[in-house]
């Protein structure tokens, strides 16, 4: 009954990375919240976040964020769903930064010719955080219970800063963990739960970023997959993965995005979720 | 005393920022290398991940991310190769990596995803206008 009540359409903004190369994060996504009776509603014609590329080069940042929020106020609606933690961050800061009225009137001065206004009274709300304040749901969906062993890194972005992002314990979240032992899984402590993955660095010097994902899979050797909520650390983390471990065999771990686990857990069929059957069966049938 | 030396004059030079950098941790000195020790020289603005471990630990708030922004935006630094395709590219297409509609039409209806139109061209050049 309480689902009826709830607004169970949002704005869906992807981001670069996920719209361009992570296509199953955003099928997940859309499978798992459809389970929950969530429809998402792709931003069309939505631009980069504008951090931390845009705002390394301009002070104008801003400027391009609030664009894209100009976009989900123009869908009507007043919340728009993310699923990295830079986005996140990044709309959620302009946002902020729209509430003086000053940034507010410049923005409209430049989205005016774009046919567009912004007010700044978008919520901009991660997977993590709309799926933990859908614990019970979740929770009453979980068919086919897991025991494996998992070690998640909490995506940055999404808790801090906390006097900003006002979610959950900035240093140390719970959300995440919580969720994914909703799905019967065992979060494993390996002491880099809430230190960066690096995936930006690779940015600036490749070999530091490599690095700094070298160091959490020696460090989670004791998990049998690492779990991401966000596209960065996916990237990193999975997909150049070989790049970090080279011919060290031993070293290689798999991974899933939060809603390919909690996905799999509810039953949905891995295909919709992205996974391939090999890790969908792997990841099952421990359970 | 250097620009920077003045923006974070609060700053207690406690090194809280460095014990919880993981630029720190992979041998590479961002800018709370700087702030634990002003004399420092070798670190880059650059090599920061934007986590806001450093901010979120600082006990006298300083803004170490818009500090470093800031750093970044000044226009002696030379902005390493990713960073700088990827803003080229933002100010070409609007978004960070280059995509031909088509391509992601087809990447799209082959994940049974909505189809989704690309920002018009010149738009971030059009939002970012004027300022450093």
């Amino acid at each position: 009954m309480e689902l009826a009540t709830r607004n169970s359409r949002f704005a869906f903004y992807p981001g670069c990375l996920v719209l361009q190369r992570m296509p199953e994060y955003e099928t997940s996504t859309r499978a798992v919240l459809r389970a929950l009776g969530v429809e998402l509603e792709i931003v069309q014609q939505a631009a980069c976040c504008g951090s931390p590329i845009v705002e390394s080069f301009s002070a104008n940042w801003v400027y391009l964020a609030a664009y894209n929020l100009a976009l989900v106020e123009r869908m009507g609606h007043s919340t728009v769903v993310t699923v990295c933690g830079g986005c996140t961050n990044t709309l959620t800061r302009a946002a902020h930064a729209l509430q003086d009225s000053e940034v507010l009137a410049e923005a409209n001065r430049r989205l005016e010719p774009l046919g567009l206004s912004v007010t700044g009274q978008v919520e901009v709300k991660h997977l993590v955080r709309l799926l933990a304040e859908r614990e019970e749901e979740v929770r009453a969906q979980i068919v086919r219970p897991l025991s494996l062993r998992v070690a998640l890194t909490n995506p940055c972005q999404v808790f801090r800063p906390g006097d900003v992002m006002g979610y959950d314990d900035p240093m140390e979240p719970q959300s995440l963990r919580r969720l994914v032992e909703l799905t019967g899984a065992q979060v494993v402590e390996y002491g880099g739960e809430n230190e960066c993955c690096g995936a930006t660095l690779y940015l600036a010097e490749p070999d530091l970023a490599l690095a700094a994902g070298r160091r959490k899979l020696e460090a989670t050797q004791g998990a049998d997959l690492l779990l991401h909520g966000c596209g960065n650390c996916q990237l990193l983390l999975r997909r150049f993965q070989r790049m970090i471990i080279r011919d060290e065999r031993g070293l290689r771990k798999s991974a899933l995005l939060l809603p390919q686990l909690v996905g799999l857990a509810m039953g949905l069929p891995p295909e919709t979720l992205g996974v391939n059957g090999r890790l969908a069966r792997d990841v099952l049938g421990s359970g | 005393m250097s620009t920077l030396q003045k923006e974070v004059e609060g700053c207690l030079h406690c090194g809280s920022c460095v014990e919880v950098c993981p630029v720190e941790k992979v041998g590479g000195h961002a800018i709370v290398t700087f702030l634990a020790d002003p004399d420092a020289t070798d670190y880059s603005v650059w090599l920061c991940t934007s986590c806001w471990r450093c901010q979120e630990v600082c006990p006298v708030g300083v803004d170490i991310h818009g500090l470093m922004m800031k750093q970044r935006r000044a226009v002696n630094l030379q902005a390493p190769a990713g960073y700088q395709a990827a803003f080229e590219s933002v100010l070409a297409c609007g978004l960070a990596l280059e995509v031909p509609q088509e391509e992601l039409d087809q990447v799209r209806a082959a994940w049974e995803l909505e189809p989704t139109k690309l920002p018009p061209p010149g738009l971030a050049r059009t939002l970012l206008r004027g300022g450093a």
